[in-house]
């Protein structure tokens, strides 16, 4: 159990117990029998002739597996598929970001990747969402746009011939974002999806799931805003002076998020987090599904990360698995 | 499964440190009766023939009857009894063997000894590990308590297991013990009851009496109305003791009891810096010659009063007392005050500080040789007769034994073990071991001497016979074959030793090379081609260390067949050897030194005196005798080179005796003769076992075996001085060759003047000894005597286990074996040296011993006059040397109970004693006239006594 | 001392070929990539390792491998005695660099470069083989970070005293004085990457000693194995899918 530390009564640590072992049933032998650790050899047919991925080696003409995870073959690809390991991108990618660095032309990301990624000023369509060549001021500008330790989201735009990755936002639906919380998971939870962006209405919060195991849960922001928002570069920067020199009642609503808002934020954080906890994947469904039984069960937000509810967690997940496996059968 | 035991313990830095071990639990313990269907039985001891099934509590291997908290006695107890035959089917819990460990090693290694013999059904059962029989110590209970209900709880298990048709007993001597055990349905029965109900006196007379007993013997033995009298005073609790030595109040120290007045005893403590003397039996209150005690000092005005106190106080006892002169006891180094002038000897006295005995510390008791005082032949009382025991030492007070067979060991010796001693008893309390034999039969007076210096008698094992090669043993065309061995028969190589000498372990030649060079080679006996480490022959070998020489027998280290056959180089008979052999100039310098492994063919065994002989003849002109004469040559220049290296030539008063062939009795004594064909040999073998040192500690550094010889202190040498002093020579002590220079020139009137010296030097060095070499550092190596860097015992592997050890190291050094894996642990090595040094003084003990009892019988019938050579001086006498007979005694000057010895004056400067009108003088040195006669003053301890004539 | 009993029972009630209970524990702290607990008896050490990341300092970077660093401490209250140990030891200096050339030399560290792999090891309670309890707490933390290895590390001590080959070693035993032969081994490539003593043997008993530790590594990669496949079943069954 990673995380939290749960300090399970008796009877919990029982329910758990079953609601785990159902998962366990549940979930496909042949996933499980495949799982193999560092140093296991992969049974293959060498009469097909094999190609080795990832997570493999050659050993006295074996294959053998260089990481804990599970066994996958495609055609004549066997590769293992590491469960616990830092991202690995994949070009269009949507990831959550946090800026380490500003640098010349270009913002260094903290993406849980074995690197830092970059995003250039280039690949990024400024806030007034003009195209245009990007002049010196532009570059000594950079910092109003992206500060140190900012939360950005993006897109993986691929590998310079170098290793580094590099990022593109592109869009207005990229950007810094701003009032909620950033989670972060263990990538293996999260799963590729056509969305990614989910604006939960009834809670008025959007909902970023990350594809580098980075999960945003902030106030949902409408994509125009933005640009009223930041009229021109000049003008944002006046508009940063002011603002510490005294702050106007517009401004303060602005920046106010309301309680409710916020609550929903946390409630719906804290699902993630349980359910990270217990190593269930992380999607849309799963998580508003938490979100649901919390609120429905009367679960305080405060109380979901306590036992009791992490062991409703777990039990309705079971319930659901097995209800969806049925329905398949 | 697991448990963790933690507890606090404090380090030596005075830091309190939380320690916590782990303690696994095990369920493959098995309970060792070979009838058990559950348990593996291929360990097991305990056959169904025993009776009962014997789970032994700590107490009863220690003799622990009434613990007293404050005041532990550690002494040996039953396990005399368990030694016994008598008592089989024993099980020994881990839970007390741990006990036993932690409060006596001796009884410890004893135990475990019956425990390893495959004879006795001793079997030991880790209830300690065991799944079923752990126990943990509950909140509040005393480790004690803890203990002793794990023993119950094991033989509980012990019941159930192997079921009603066997009897298990647990044998306790703590009461509450027993009533807990049958309380909780367990057999248990006390040691006394256990023994009688076997029905076997012999074994009862074995038993420790619980000192409770002792009030009714002392209506038997002490007819004084005072029968309840404390005697001695209590001994102070050990915390008190403990905090007292801290705040410098009392003192801690070795006990050591003089050897000539038995209630005069010294403790050498550190924080003084001085020895207390300590007079009387009250003083020394219950301590034992070799006791660590903690000593008060008295105040100083007490200081001589107590003196003559003591002698009134004892006058039950007769003994001689020898009021000794400051600085004259039992050779023990130490600073003394010199009162100068014509002071009477008793106020000299009184400048040492006297004390009396607190506390012991640690007890040295052991058992001792003696006999039974005379007495009648009590009439009733069921047999069983108390008794005083006199030990053959006479530094041991008597001792209360209760015996059932009174009748049949007034005659013997006997051993006894001491178990008790309280403050209400005159005499501590122990209890009969075994007989000897009849008191005045040389055999059995021979093995009181073996027994009294710990010498094992006991005839080689079949196991250790075992590992013997098979005879008649013959050099095989396989050792000839040999790659290691050199075949060096073509040598005509000759042994040269003691007449009637068997065990002969060195051989010599010497070959003239035609460069005008020599070729000398020494060469051992190979007994490392068969004595192998690890097998029973070397463990026994290990154990004895060395051979022991008596007068009359000899106690061999390897079994008759190697000692006297396959290993002894004689004459005409091919053998096999390690040699060390030179090139040599004819200045006797070493050009190349080389060790291999040979054979050999010896073609003389000679004797000193042949050796002698035949060097002295200028007829003789055969290949032996030639080469005796060069290599006598050779062994004069290296001789003088090693004196002039500063070697001391040290001299010792070397007895022998002529053995009547059939009676064994001694026909007659003389001084042994050093000729030069002894000290031919002698420089040889030095020499190898230079160069096999050199050449062990080259290859290995930490764990070679060597011989070193401490330079003496100036304290040591002290006595010396002051005999030279007063006879007007001065020693320079700066360096050994200074010494050896000045001893010299110590030349006298007489020719036996200068031997004397040298005899009275030799005393003051200390012994030389075998260590590890990876316990010191080189510098610390240095053998004084020989004044070598370096020096090992290589040449006499028969008789010295050292010497084996040195032969291993050096094939190992050669490659041609493996060094043996005890090498490694240098612990076990230092331990291994410590033993050989124990046994080796050991057996020099008992020679000494040997010959004493040779002389008693040989001056038995004839009583002598001979001259003298006074030695030391004395307050009421002085200590002469018989050089004729090597024989040392105490002459009176003043008879026994004359007290205070007020005629005579001791000048302790000019080393002098003196009538007090002047008339009569005698000094260190001088020659006196005295008569020769062996008296028994105290029934079966006859002695030589010496008087002026 | 007596420290194997004539009844063949050390100390604390193990045989001399008997290793002392192994417990291991993945995924102890939350923030690191992979982390774990190993205990050996009373010997526990917790591992955690962050990576493989950004180089943190630019001139350490390599561009055709990962760089690997690694820190071992032992707390002042891992011992029975609080001392105050000042840190950065020679002692823990050198127990740094075992580790991290032992991890090294598993780590496919080419798989990865211009990253860093840090690895922390600290020893929570010591009794005895904690160098071989931090290898093998590191080779988990590792395989929980999903970092590609050759193969498991794991280590082994065993020892001689009593004339008796003794495997793992507790503190009692260490203290000794006696050899202590701590062995690290690939058991799939069958090599032996660690090999540590600091006293003498002789060849052949040192051979036997070895051969022990080397058995007692075995027996622990069993272990790990177990603990991790164990593990990655349940992540793989939990995470569903």
């Amino acid at each position: 159990m990673r995380g939290i530390q749960l300090s399970l009564n008796q009877t919990q640590r029982l329910r758990l117990q079953t609601a785990l072992e159902l998962l366990e049933t549940l979930s496909s032998k042949a996933s499980l029998n495949a799982s193999v650790t560092v140093a296991d050899t992969i049974p293959v047919n060498y009469e097909d002739g094999v190609l080795k991925g990832h997570g493999t080696t050659e050993l006295d003409g074996e294959v053998v597996a260089t990481v804990c995870g599970v066994v996958e073959r495609v055609n004549k690809l066997v590769y293992v598929r590491a469960l616990r390991a830092r991202y690995k991108p994949e070009i269009g990618d949507i990831i959550v970001g946090r800026v380490i660095e500003v640098a010349p032309k270009r913002w260094r990301l903290e993406i849980n990747f074995i690197q830092d990624a970059v995003l250039m000023l280039s690949s990024m369509t400024l806030p007034d969402g003009i195209q245009r060549r990007r002049t010196a001021v532009d570059e000594l500008n950079m910092r109003s746009i992206f500060e140190e330790n900012d939360v950005v989201c993006a897109e993986v735009r691929g590998f310079q011939h170098d290793g580094s990755l590099h990022l593109q936002a592109r869009s207005q639906k990229y950007g810094k974002l701003e009032r909620g919380q950033l989670l972060t998971i263990p990538p293996y939870l999260v799963k590729r999806r056509k969305q990614h962006f989910h604006h939960l209405e009834e809670y008025g919060v959007d909902l970023i799931i990350g594809c580098n195991g980075f999960i945003w849960v902030g106030e949902h922001v409408e994509a125009k805003d933005d640009m009223v928002v930041d009229d021109q570069v000049n003008k944002s920067e006046q508009h940063s002076s002011k603002s510490k020199s005294w702050t106007s009642l517009e401004e303060q609503e602005q920046a106010y998020t309301h309680a409710e808002t916020r609550q929903n934020i946390c409630r719906i954080a804290n699902a993630v987090r349980v359910l990270s906890t217990l190593g269930f994947n992380v999607t849309l469904d799963v998580i508003m599904e938490t979100v649901y039984l919390s609120s429905s069960s009367n679960v305080e937000i405060h109380e979901m990360l306590g036992a009791e509810f992490c062991v409703l967690v777990a039990e309705s997940e079971a319930e659901r698995r097995s209800s969806s496996a049925k329905r398949k059968g | 499964m697991l448990q963790n035991k933690s507890f606090v313990r404090k380090t030596r830095q005075g830091r309190v440190v939380k320690v916590v071990r782990e303690h696994y639990l095990r369920d493959d313990i098995y309970c060792g009766a070979s009838f058990c269907k559950v348990c593996v039985t291929s360990a097991a001891k305990l056959t169904p023939s025993d009776s009962a099934i014997l789970v032994v509590d700590t107490n009863v291997v220690l003799n622990q009857a009434i613990p007293i908290p404050t005041h532990p006695r550690f002494t040996l107890g039953h396990i005399d009894l368990l030694e016994n035959p008598g008592i089989d089917g024993v099980v020994l819990l881990s839970v007390v063997l741990d006990e036993v460990k932690n409060k006596n090693l001796a009884v410890y290694n004893r135990i475990r000894a019956l425990c390893s013999n495959a004879l006795r059904k001793f079997f030991v059962f880790s209830n300690e590990h065991h799944k079923e029989t752990y126990v943990k110590a509950m909140a509040g209970e005393s480790p004690n308590d803890r203990n002793d209900r794990a023993i119950r709880v094991a033989a509980q298990w012990y019941q159930n297991h192997l079921g009603s048709t066997t009897r298990v007993v647990l044998i306790t001597n703590d009461r509450e013990n027993k009533r807990k055990a049958i309380e909780e349905g367990i057999a248990a029965e006390t040691v006394d009851s256990y023994v009688k109900s076997l029905g076997q006196p012999a074994l009862l007379d074995l038993l420790v009496h619980p000192p409770s007993e002792d009030a009714s013997m002392m209506e038997v033995e002490d007819l004084r109305p005072s029968k309840k009298k404390v005697i001695y005073t209590e001994h102070k609790p050990m915390s008190e003791i403990t905090s007292g030595l801290h705040r410098g109040i009392y003192h801690q120290g070795k006990l050591r009891v003089n050897r000539y007045n038995p209630f005069e005893a010294y403790v050498g403590s550190e924080s003084i810096g001085d020895e207390i003397i300590v007079y009387g039996r009250g003083n020394m209150n219950r301590a034992f010659d070799g006791d660590i005690v903690a000593v008060e000092l008295l105040p100083q005005d007490q200081w001589h009063t107590e003196k003559s106190m003591t002698i009134a106080d004892e006058d039950d006892d007769e003994e001689e007392d020898v009021h000794l002169a400051p600085g004259s006891a039992d050779d023990a180094p130490r600073v003394t005050n010199l009162v100068p002038g014509s002071g009477r000897g008793v106020s000299s006295v009184s400048s040492r500080p006297s004390g009396h005995v607190v506390g012991i510390i640690k007890r040295n008791w052991h058992s001792y040789c003696g006999s039974l005082e005379p007495m009648p032949l009590p009439a009733g009382n069921g047999g069983v007769a108390h008794a005083l025991f006199v030990s053959k030492d006479r530094r041991i007070p008597k001792v209360r034994i209760k015996t059932r067979q009174l009748g049949n060991l007034l005659d013997k010796r006997i051993v006894v073990a001491v178990d008790s001693w309280d403050c209400l008893s005159r005499y501590p309390s122990g209890h009969y071991v075994r007989t000897i034999g009849d008191i005045g039969d040389r055999d059995t007076e021979s093995e009181v001497v073996l027994i009294d210096n710990d010498i094992d008698t006991r005839p080689f094992s079949a196991q250790v016979l075992s590992c013997l090669p098979p005879l008649p043993w013959s050099v095989s065309s396989e050792d000839l074959a040999n790659p290691i061995r050199q075949d060096l028969r073509h040598l005509t190589v000759f042994s040269v030793d003691p007449p009637g000498c068997k065990d002969i372990d060195d051989a010599l030649h010497c070959t003239a090379l035609p460069g005008g060079n020599f070729e000398v080679g020494v060469h051992i006996a190979d007994v490392t081609n068969f004595v192998h480490p690890g097998t029973p022959l070397d463990d026994e070998a290990t154990q004895r260390g060395t051979s022991v020489y008596l007068v009359e027998r000899r106690i061999d280290m390897l079994p008759k067949p190697l000692t006297e056959d396959i290993c002894s180089l004689r004459a005409d008979i091919e053998r096999l050897a390690f040699s060390v052999i030179w090139e040599m100039t004819p200045e006797a310098e070493i050009i190349s030194t080389r060790y291999t492994k040979s054979v050999i063919k010896s073609s003389a065994a000679l004797s000193y005196v042949e050796a002698q002989a035949r060097m002295d003849d200028s007829r003789m002109t055969d290949q032996v005798t030639k080469d005796l004469r060069n290599m006598n040559k050779l062994a004069k220049i290296m001789r003088q080179r090693r004196i002039d290296r500063g070697a001391l030539t040290l001299a010792s008063a070397e007895v022998k005796f002529q053995i009547d062939t059939e009676t064994h009795d001694p026909l007659d004594i003389g001084m042994y003769q050093i000729r030069e064909a002894n000290q031919m040999v002698e420089e040889f073998m030095l020499a190898a076992n230079i160069s096999v040192a050199e050449k062990i500690l080259n290859h290995f550094p930490p764990c070679s075996l060597l011989r070193r010889h401490p330079s003496p202190t100036k304290e040591m040498l002290e006595p010396l001085l002051r005999t030279t002093a007063a006879l007007g020579l001065s020693l320079d002590l700066s360096s050994s060759k200074a010494l050896a220079d000045s001893l010299d020139r110590a030349v006298g009137d007489d020719p036996y003047f200068n031997k004397l010296i040298r005899i009275l030097a030799t005393r003051c060095m200390s012994q030389a000894v075998y260590f590890c070499s990876g316990d010191l550092s080189p510098p610390e190596f240095y053998h004084y005597g020989l004044a070598a860097p370096l020096y090992t015992h290589f040449t006499s592997p028969i008789r010295r286990y050292a010497d084996v050890i040195v032969h291993r190291l050096l094939a190992a050094s050669l490659g041609i074996y493996k060094l043996p894996n005890i090498f490694q642990d240098r612990p076990q090595l230092t331990s291994i040296a410590d033993n050989l040094n124990y046994r080796h003084r050991n057996a020099q003990m008992a020679s000494r011993a040997s010959v004493e009892l040779h002389t008693i019988i040989y001056f038995r019938k004839r009583p002598t006059d001979t001259e003298g050579r006074i030695v030391k001086m004395r307050s009421n006498g002085f200590i002469v040397f018989v050089p004729k007979y090597g024989i040392e005694g105490p002459v009176y000057l003043t008879l026994r109970g004359e007290k205070g010895g007020g005629e005579w004056v001791v000048d302790e400067q000019q080393q002098k004693v003196r009538k007090i009108d002047g008339s009569v003088s005698y000094s260190v040195l001088q020659t006196v006239r005295i008569h020769m006669e062996v008296v028994e003053p105290q029934p079966n301890r006859p002695k030589l006594q010496l008087t002026l004539l | 001392m007596e420290y194997v009993n004539p009844e063949g029972i050390r100390e604390d009630g193990r045989r001399p070929l008997e290793m002392r209970h192994l417990h291991a524990e993945i995924g102890t702290v939350a923030r690191a990539d992979g982390s774990a607990v190993f205990e050996m008896g009373n010997t526990k050490v917790i591992a955690a390792v962050y990576g493989p990341r950004e180089v943190q300092n630019r001139s350490q970077q390599l561009n055709d491998q990962a760089l690997v660093r690694c820190e071992y401490s032992m707390p002042n209250f891992s011992t029975g005695d609080r001392m105050r140990k000042p840190k950065g030891d020679r002692r823990s200096t050198e127990i740094s660099l075992v580790i991290r050339q032992t991890m090294e030399a598993c780590i496919l560290t080419h798989l990865m470069p211009r990253s860093q792999i840090d690895i922390f090891v600290q020893v929570l309670s010591a009794d005895g083989g904690t160098r071989s309890a931090c290898i093998n707490a590191a080779t988990l933390a590792l395989a929980d970070a999903g970092i590609p290895m050759r193969d498991l590390v794991t280590s082994c001590s065993a020892g001689y005293l009593n004339s008796t080959p003794l495997l793992d070693l507790s503190y009692f035993e260490d203290s000794a004085g006696g050899p202590d032969v701590t062995v690290g081994i690939l058991p799939k490539l069958d090599k032996v990457t660690l090999l540590q003593m600091d006293a003498r043997l002789p060849i052949d008993i040192f051979e036997n000693v070895v051969q022990l530790a080397t058995e007692g590594c075995k027996a622990v990669a069993n272990y790990i194995h177990e603990v991790l496949l164990e593990n990655t079943k349940q992540l793989e069954y939990r995470r569903g899918l």
